[in-house]
């Protein structure tokens, strides 16, 4: 699964810029590789047995103990699910690209490459290695395919995520070292018993550091930006997967590493949680630009991850991988079809686009069925995950959850109105030319609802899947 | 005595009377010369290559042979030859002047080689300065507008005064220990701990390698000559000669770890300040040769971070890193002496819609500025990392934290040079020409920052070897 994209990468390297086919198809059959292999994996993940499983280690750097580490549990297998669906869809959403497209394709499939070995890694070195390699090509896909303010944007982003890995080197070296055993490999590291106050600085040094990733709040103020700016499918990949590289890196090496240095910064992590949901629902609803609304949605949805993590409970931790799952698949189809959308009309504006639905239904529908997914309506995979959530936070910060249960609901009231004011008035005079989606053009945003509704009717799968790995996972801590 | 333990150094001698004799000629044969020079420095290459498991002592134990030299004489030979594969268009050296280019550039090599050879405290000074006049020679030898004279001239005169501190720390160090010897000044110098003659001394001897490095404070020629020199001999300057600083560097600092806190901390200081000043400057530079001479003295900071840790893996991941910067930050040169066909200065907004000029440089650019801003999975990063792993594991917790910062500054420089290559675009500018052996050393170079980003075993296992005869 890890060698698919870079496969991918390597033959894209040596064809021509005029061979536009080819240059997609490839693109195309490896990024299908990849989504065969994660649901083959997802599928054939043998649940009673539970933990590691597909595992390949070889010694790497002996001297510095470095192991190349990658397997699959419950915790990542679900993660590895989204990539696949949302890296498969991310393609074919791309699939009009006229301007430099080997080059964009090259750089989704390093970024993917890299999402792929972070989620799979279980050694330290090369967890931080496709971390990297997951953010860089990020600076130039928006530069270069992007929009509305692209620059700003592009060099905000990367300025910011490259603070996060300004203190997440330190913090995972420090662990490095005080551990005494010279090696990266997690699992031995675990073991390891730290020094409460060691865990105390490490966690927070690696919470801030991902947690710009993850845009828990204040460090969100890139993410909508990005996001904006972003063309289509890398803002899917963006929004759908890289943000969870944050929340699920918090997860396995902050969380998983320093247990007590959770215990003491669970309070604070819960705070900033609640906050980025409350902020991120009111500041979206003052935006009249689809993609910004969206942004700032996801900063909430994000908060959700994040305060189920930081109960800590087998619930809290269930529902916040499963939010994972949910919002990226979500998130996916919502910028895939705002992206529809705008290729066509070059607007993003609520109003301009007025009575949207009349025009060009199937496109509008494709929206609202996200919007409702993120409003949280029961049938949908969020539903289910934002409900394990707040179980969950009610029994450890209830005070929390009932501020961010408010929040939501007043989004929710909100979104529809987005919804209705974008898609229900009026039709806008000027766009009533355009054609509804084609049937090709529309398989992946069908792709992405039905897994939306495939785990929203039987959420059992995943959360059966999570839970063999959640439950040893707190008995670790 | 074995020749071939001399081998490399006789071969280059060899290839700078050719060029002593060549030089000498009434009408130059700039064609003829290029090929003899590239033939000859590529065969070095392999000489190198074939010598470096060579051992031993030589010229009364003044002169060892051992991995570690030979891995540095590997690379000064492979910058050298490196340095040539681009020296196709000297546009800016008089044509007259361009066997003596060749002679000056070798006698360099020659004196670097045996500079990390040295383990007696004259025989290093020799070499040093055999080196160094060298390049005093090479600096002014551009065809210029005074900007030539004004860097050579600046280079001549702090190199002058680092000599000459670099002297007066000799002199302390054998009045302190009464030998020249390294292998004899260790266990002296280490009775002396009371006394602050050694530490003294032992700093002023290293500052005369601070000076090659650019470390703060003996940093100020590196921007003027970085851009006032030619391009290639820039690069030379940028590439080999400061893995030669590093070698002497490492070998030095070993001589002071008697003195535990004090040296360090003399370093840690030092350390920090050039690289938060080198990256702080570089933000404001206009000229890529300037960016890239404030970003090497940033590296320097890397560079002590590495050997002030005193420990085998410090070591390792200081070779390790002096190699990888030999590599990445000749990949950039060499994209920036390719646009520049004329051997101009080249404006960072001078590289605008590199993408389209050339496809292939644009990706060697990306590459190699990926590798000095220490992103992965380059050998830049890993480099990085093994220096940051060692100086943690000795307990420098700020130190790392502030490189760590460092890097993330660093990298608002080195994105707008990729800004300027991949989003700028100025239809005027004519597409680059690349030859052949050009295309190859791109892949090359580019087959090299992955590869042993992603696969660092062997050089490490390598370093791990060298440093055994160091510490």
């Amino acid at each position: 699964m890890l060698l698919a994209p870079p496969l991918g990468l390597l033959i894209l390297l040596f064809l021509k810029e005029e061979q536009k086919f080819l240059i997609r198809a490839v693109s195309l059959v490896s990024a299908g590789i990849t989504l065969g292999l994660a649901i083959f994996t997802f599928v054939t993940y043998d649940k009673a047995l539970g933990g590691l499983q597909f595992v390949e280690k070889y010694e790497w750097v002996k001297t510095f103990g470095i192991t190349y580490f990658v397997g699959v549990e419950g915790l990542n297998a679900p993660l590895l699910l989204l990539t696949g669906i949302v890296i498969f869809t991310g393609v074919l959403t791309m699939w009009e690209l006229q301007e430099r497209v080997k080059e964009y394709f090259i750089w989704m499939l390093a970024l993917v490459t890299g999402v792929f070995g972070v989620f799979m890694s279980y050694d330290m070195f090369f967890f931080f290695l496709f971390y990297e390699i997951a953010v860089v090509p990020m600076y130039i896909l928006i530069l270069v395919w992007g929009s509305t303010r692209k620059e700003y944007a592009a060099m905000k982003l990367t300025l910011y995520l490259m603070a996060g890995s300004g203190l997440i080197i330190p913090g995972i070296l420090l662990l490095y070292s005080t551990s005494g055993l010279y090696t990266f490999n997690m699992l031995q590291l675990h073991a390891a018993h730290f020094s409460p106050w060691i865990q105390k600085v490490a966690f927070i040094m690696l919470f801030f550091g991902f947690g710009v990733l993850a845009a828990v709040w204040p460090f969100h103020t890139w993410s909508p930006v990005g996001h904006v700016a972003a063309p289509t499918a890398v803002s899917m990949l963006h929004a759908g997967v890289l943000m969870k590289l944050g929340s699920f890196a918090i997860l396995r090496v902050a969380m998983f590493l320093c247990p007590e240095g959770f215990q003491y910064w669970a309070q604070l992590m819960a705070l900033l949680a609640t906050t980025g949901i409350v902020y991120g629902v009111f500041v979206g609803l003052a935006q009249t630009d689809l993609k910004y609304v969206i942004g700032y949605s996801s900063v909430s949805h994000m908060g959700i991850v994040c305060l189920g993590l930081a109960t800590g409970t087998v619930d809290g931790l269930n529902g916040s991988v499963f939010q994972m799952f949910a919002h990226g698949i979500m998130t996916a189809l919502f910028f895939s079809s705002v992206g529809y959308i705008y290729d066509r009309t070059h607007t993003r504006d609520i109003h301009e686009l007025g009575g949207f639905s009349k025009i060009m239904p199937v496109a509008s529908a494709f929206f609202i069925t996200a919007a409702l997914c993120g409003a949280g309506v029961p049938g949908m995979a969020s539903f289910w995950a934002e409900l394990l959530v707040f179980i969950a936070t009610f029994k450890v910060f209830p005070v929390q959850a009932l501020l961010a249960i408010a929040a939501l609901v007043v989004g929710a009231l909100f979104a529809l109105r987005v919804v209705q004011n974008s898609f229900f008035n009026a039709p806008n005079p000027k766009f009533v030319h355009f054609e509804d989606v084609s049937p090709f053009l529309g398989l992946p945003r069908m792709i992405l609802i039905g897994a939306l509704f495939l785990f929203g009717f039987f959420p059992q799968f995943m959360v059966s899947m999570i839970k063999t790995s959640v439950v040893p996972f707190l008995q670790g801590m | 005595m074995n020749l071939m333990l001399f081998g490399p150094e006789l071969y280059y001698l060899g290839i700078a009377l050719v060029f002593f004799c060549l030089s000498l000629r009434r009408v130059p044969q700039v064609q003829l010369d290029y090929q003899i020079a590239l033939g000859l420095s590529g065969v070095g290459v392999l000489l190198t290559a074939y010598c470096l498991f060579q051992q031993g002592d030589l010229f009364f134990k003044a002169y060892r042979v051992d991995l570690f030299s030979q891995i540095f004489k590997f690379a000064l030979a492979l910058g050298l030859f490196l340095v040539l594969t681009i020296s196709h268009n000297l546009a800016q050296i008089e044509e007259r002047y361009h066997a003596e280019f060749y002679l000056f550039l070798t006698t360099t090599t020659i004196g670097m080689m045996m500079l990390v050879s040295s383990v007696e405290l004259l025989t290093i000074y020799v070499s040093l300065e055999l080196s160094s006049y060298s390049l005093y020679i090479l600096v002014p030898l551009r065809r210029g507008d005074g900007i030539d004279v004004e860097a050579g001239i600046k280079y001549l005169f702090i190199g002058a005064v680092s000599s000459g501190f670099m002297l007066f720390g000799l002199s302390y160090i054998f009045g302190a220990t009464g030998t020249t010897y390294l292998s004899e000044i260790m266990p002296r110098l280490s009775q002396l701990v009371q006394s602050p003659v050694g530490l003294v001394g032992l700093l002023l001897t290293m500052a005369g390698f601070f000076f090659k490095l650019s470390v703060f404070p003996f940093h100020f020629w590196a921007p003027d000559v970085y851009q006032g020199a030619a391009n290639q001999v820039t690069t030379f300057i940028a590439t080999a000669s400061k893995a030669a600083a590093v070698a002497l560097l490492l070998r030095l600092a070993a001589l002071g770890t008697a003195y535990g806190y004090g040296f360090t901390q003399a370093l840690v200081v030092l350390s920090i300040a050039s690289m938060t000043l080198g990256n702080l400057v570089a933000i404001i530079q206009r000229d890529f040769k300037r960016m890239l001479a404030y970003s090497s003295i940033a590296h320097a900071g890397y560079f002590l971070m590495g050997v002030l840790t005193m420990q085998e893996s410090g070591y390792i991941g200081s070779i390790y890193y002096a190699l990888a910067y030999l590599v990445m930050n000749f990949t950039v040169f060499m994209v920036l002496s390719e646009v520049a066909t004329d051997g101009r200065d080249l404006k960072i907004a001078e590289l605008a819609g590199l993408h389209r000029r050339s496809p292939l440089l644009s990706m060697s650019l990306i590459l190699g500025i990926f590798a000095l801003a220490g992103v992965p999975p380059s050998i830049g990063f890993t480099g990085k990392l093994l220096i940051f792993t060692s100086a943690m594991n000795q307990g420098y917790f700020w130190l790392v934290l502030i490189g760590a910062v460092n890097g993330t500054v660093s990298l608002y420089y080195y994105l707008k040079v990729i800004y300027a290559a991949y989003f700028i675009d100025d239809p005027g500018l004519p597409p680059v020409k690349l030859s052949l052996p050009i295309r190859l050393l791109n892949y090359a170079m580019a087959a090299i920052i992955i590869g042993f980003g992603v696969f660092p075993d062997r050089i490490v296992e390598l370093a791990k070897a060298a440093v055994k005869s160091v510490l």
